[in-house]
Parts: C-alpha cells; structure tokens; sequence
C-alpha cells in the first residue's frame, strides 16, 4: 500500500471516530435534557398542588385565594410554549403567602410552609440543572460536523424555558 | 432521601493541609453520619499513615503550582486506570467531583465516567488566569456533569466566564459547634491578643500588611500581641521591624485541629490582611462561629462573608495604616466588639454543615432523579478492552 492510501485510511478511521465522539456526546446531552425537564416537571406539578392545598387550609382573603388557586391551574394545564409564564405566575402568587407568614397574619399548618420553601429551592436546583443541559445541547448542535453529518437525527432541538431565577427568591 | 452510593473524588493530597480537602472530609463525614455510603478516591503522599476508611488511595502527587500556591495533584495513565477500577468496582450511584477543571484525579474520573456526575468548583481566579485555560479542550469532559455547585459567587463568576456554565451556589460548610464550644486557653487569651493564620510565607495571606500595622498599633496599646499560626519562614517578616516590637509578635506553627478551634475562641480579634485569590475564607466563618470579632481585607470573598461590614470590620486591602486604625479602634471598644461576635456567631450559623449537606443532598436528589447510575463511559470501556 502507498503511504497516501495508508494516509488517507488513517485520516478516514480519526474522522469515523471523531464523529461517534461527537455522536456519543450528542446523545448524552439530548438525554440529559429529557431526564432533566422529566424532574422539573414533575416538581412544578408538586407545587402546583401544593399551591392548592395551601389556599384550602390557610386563613388567607378571598382575593389571594383566587389568584392562588387559578394560578396554579393554569401551570397545570398550560401548554408547552405557555408553560415558563403560567409558572412564573404562580411564583409571585406563591410570594403572597410567604408576605402574610412574615407578617405574622398567616394560620397555615407549619409542615405545608416548610414544604413550599423546600420545594421552591429543589426548583431552583432544577432549572439549574435543565438549562445547563439545554444550552449544552444548542451549543454543540451548532458545530459544523455535527450539522453536515446530521448527527443530531430527527430530536427536536431543546426549548430554552425563559424560568426567572429572580421569582423564585423565597427569602 | 434515600441513602445511596456516593464516589467522591479529590483532586489533591489527602495528607495535605488545605481547604478543598477539609471541605471534602467534612462532607463526607457527614453524608456517611446521615446513613449514606461515601467513598473517597485521592491522591495519598505518604500512604504509611492510617487514613480514614472511607479513603481510596490512587498513588503519590505531584506539586505543581496553581493560582499562586504550590498544589499536590495526581494524573497520568496510571492514576487513570485506578480511577477507572475504582469507578467499575464502586457501583455508584453519582460520583461527587471536586475542582474538576483543573488537570487532575477529579478530571480523569470525570473523563471515564457516565451518569449522574456532580462537580464542586472551588477556585476564583481572574479571567485570562492559566489555571482553567484551556478550557475548550475541557469542555466535552466537563459539559458531562449533570450539576454544578459553586463555593461561593465569586466561584461561580469564575465557572462562568470560563465555561460559559452556571452553577447553584452552596457555601463551604464548617461544624460551628465545635468552635463555639472550644477550650479557651491561656496562652492565647489576653485583651489585647490579636491572631493570624495561614501558611503566610504566601505573599497573597498579607501576613506582611499585618506586621506593617505594627508599629501604629503599638503606639496607642503597648501591649499588643499578635499571635501568628501557620507554617512559614518568620525570619523574612521580622527582618524589616522595630527590634523592640519583636517581643510583639508569637510564631506559633501549624496548629493541630483542635488547638485552632481554641486559639480561634481564645484570641481578642481575628485579622485576615488577604490581598486576594481567596474565593471563600473558610477561616473567617470558623473565627465567626468560635464567637471571635473578626476584621478583615475588604477583598471581595470576605465582604461577602462579612456582610458588607455588618458583622465583622473591614480594612482597605493592602493598607497596613487603615487596618492599624480599625484594629485600635475595635480593640478600645469592648462593647462594640463584643456585639459584633455575636452578630458574626449568628451569621456563621449558615455555613454549618448540616445546612449546606442538606443542600448539596438536594443536588444529588435532582442529579439522580434520571434513574441512571454510575458506569464507565462508552469511550473509556472501549479503550479499557483487552
């Protein structure tokens, strides 16, 4: 074999492998960021419910209760590209609660406050974790191999959820 | 939460004195005393010594200097290969890697493992520092951690602007109890006893603006005394002083663990002159939690630490006549120092380790919930084929 073929079959197995380097890595991510929203998900349900549970068995107005209450149904039932807004909704209604604990106006079972603030802080680590995954995923999806080769298939590329770090503060 | 399996990986000597490997000991004692199984994989210099059992030896490091000190760190194909089996035997449930930007056994574990990976990112560097540098040869390997934990914001700022990543920020933890309830100790006691440590042969500990301050101090309380703990050459530092100060100054040397938690409880005030480079200050929440007045550069790490100067008194960094004027000022005012160690024990409550463990468990909570577990990555096992 000449030394041209041979380099030419070198250089052809370092691209096979680069590419099932990128593919594997490519993969991971798109993986991670299913699992990761499956988590957050299931969080923001939680809390969903919670919300309800907290306005059945507080003391809070009318007008609070109201605000909770539809707040929390329309997270629960928004659609994918409403989600991040009805979420962040229900964030500043939640903060309604934490004002009247503070102000000493609230009667609400201690263990459903201490599980609000437990929550909220397991979401925070949550969107943490997913828009990481999100923007690692985007970052590497626009490399050039990756799109010539198509390696990313049929995924869809990750929504980017606008959660505001800052509606979350429970402090 | 339930217990599981935890592979921690630390990236320096275990037998060496340093913040990521305390942070690291007292975080998996514990996650082990809340029922969880812990591992530790590091770097052991001299392995002759008893270590904990819940340490894995992975081999002699070597001292190569990072962000200003001299660090022990371990890599190679023989390291890697230990931190393979140790992966492969350890059947985990997440591995916890601490600093694993930096070369090291928290890197290569991190390069051989797949499934929920934790980091720990300790240092605060300037932007353009060599230490994370090169950073896109990183990035595959480091965009494989499900989450990160920052130590401080400062960290996180550093993570960012390197990775472009973000991390949740969780504080060092430190058993205040210990300190508070520590002996009090006569040769450290005194009203007019100041204290220092650090391994201060290090220019960026500013043991120098300390001694510099010195001379003004004494002026308006003669019987100053600053006692000075840690390992070092302290002939440099009392060759450019007064010779009637000398008897003013006390090298103690490297105190054991227990003597710290008393020198800190025992001393008037604790002095942290850092010029820099420090991204947390461990040392300041201790001195706070042993209920000890702290006065400290006002270098970003310790501001944020000492709140802005709510609970501790702040200096202008590098200036030996501003510290000798807060110092006079703090030691004359029994009444103001007396509140601002309780104010300081108060604040310090919340870098104890049972919040800061009950937070970093709730990252492994939110890093497991994928249901995957810990294996050897798809390239590594390949390679790993006989």
């Amino acid at each position: 074999m000449s030394l041209n073929n041979l380099l030419l079959l070198l250089s052809l197995v370092l691209i096979g492998w680069y590419l099932s380097f990128l593919a594997s890595r490519l993969d991971r991510l798109h993986h991670r960021v299913e699992t990761s929203w499956a988590t957050l998900d299931s969080l923001l349900q939680k809390r969903a419910a919670l919300a309800q549970e907290i306005v059945q068995e507080s003391n809070l107005d009318p007008a609070t209760v109201y605000l909770i209450s539809t707040s929390a149904t329309s997270a629960r039932y928004a659609n994918m590209s409403d989600r991040s807004a009805a979420e962040s909704v229900l964030s500043e209604s939640l903060k309604l609660v934490l004002d009247a604990a503070r102000s000493n106006s609230l009667q609400l079972p201690s263990e459903l406050l201490v599980e609000l603030s437990d929550i909220t802080s397991k979401i925070k680590i949550a969107i943490n974790i997913h828009l990481e995954a999100v923007v690692a995923t985007k970052n590497l999806r626009q490399k050039l191999f990756i799109r010539v080769f198509r390696l990313a298939g049929r995924a869809p590329l990750p929504i980017k959820y606008a959660f505001e770090n800052d509606v979350l503060e429970n402090n | 939460m339930k217990k599981i399996r935890i592979g921690m990986v630390c990236p320096y000597g275990w037998d060496t004195p340093g913040g990521v490997q305390s942070h690291i000991r007292d975080l998996t004692e514990h996650l082990i005393s809340e029922g969880h199984y812990v591992s530790v994989l590091t770097p052991i210099t001299d392995d002759s010594l008893a270590h904990e059992d819940y340490v894995v030896n992975a081999g002699k490091p070597i001292s190569i200097p990072i962000n200003g000190s001299v660090a022990k760190v371990l890599f190679g194909p023989v390291a890697s290969s230990r931190a393979k089996q140790w992966i492969a035997a350890g059947d985990f449930d997440l591995l916890h890697l601490h600093e694993p930007a930096i070369p090291s056994l928290s890197l290569l574990a991190c390069s051989a493992a797949e499934g929920p990976l934790v980091g720990t990112f300790h240092v605060s560097t300037p932007k353009k520092k060599a230490i994370y540098a090169i950073g896109p040869i990183l990035e595959p390997i480091v965009e494989k951690l499900t989450a990160r934990i920052a130590v401080s914001e400062l960290a996180r700022f550093t993570l960012k602007d390197h990775f472009e990543t973000d991390a949740v920020v969780i504080p060092n933890g430190i058993d205040g109890s210990r300190y508070a309830n520590a002996k009090v100790i006569d040769k450290y006691s005194g009203a007019t006893t100041v204290g220092f440590i650090g391994r201060f042969d290090e220019p960026r500990k500013g043991l120098q603006v300390l001694v510099d301050s010195l001379a003004i101090v004494s002026r308006f309380i003669p019987d100053i005394k600053f006692l000075v703990a840690g390992p070092g050459d302290s002939s440099e530092f009392l060759k450019n002083l007064d010779q009637q100060l000398h008897n003013r100054i006390v090298f103690l040397g490297r105190l054991s663990d227990e003597e710290k938690e008393s020198f800190l409880r025992s001393i008037q005030i604790y002095v942290a002159p850092n010029t820099g480079g420090e991204s947390f200050g461990i040392v300041l929440a201790e001195a706070l939690s042993a209920g000890t007045a702290v006065i400290a550069s006002d270098i970003p790490a310790f501001k944020a630490v000492l709140e802005n100067g709510q609970v501790g008194d702040l200096f202008v960094n590098e200036d030996s006549a501003d510290l000798a004027r807060v110092l006079v000022a703090l030691l004359k005012d029994n009444e103001r120092r007396s509140k601002l160690a309780i104010k300081g024990k108060l604040s310090a409550q919340k870098y104890d380790w049972q919040v800061v463990a009950e937070q970093v468990e709730s990252v492994y909570e939110m890093a497991i919930a994928g249901g995957q577990r810990v294996s050897l990555s798809s390239e590594s096992k390949f390679w790993s084929r006989r």
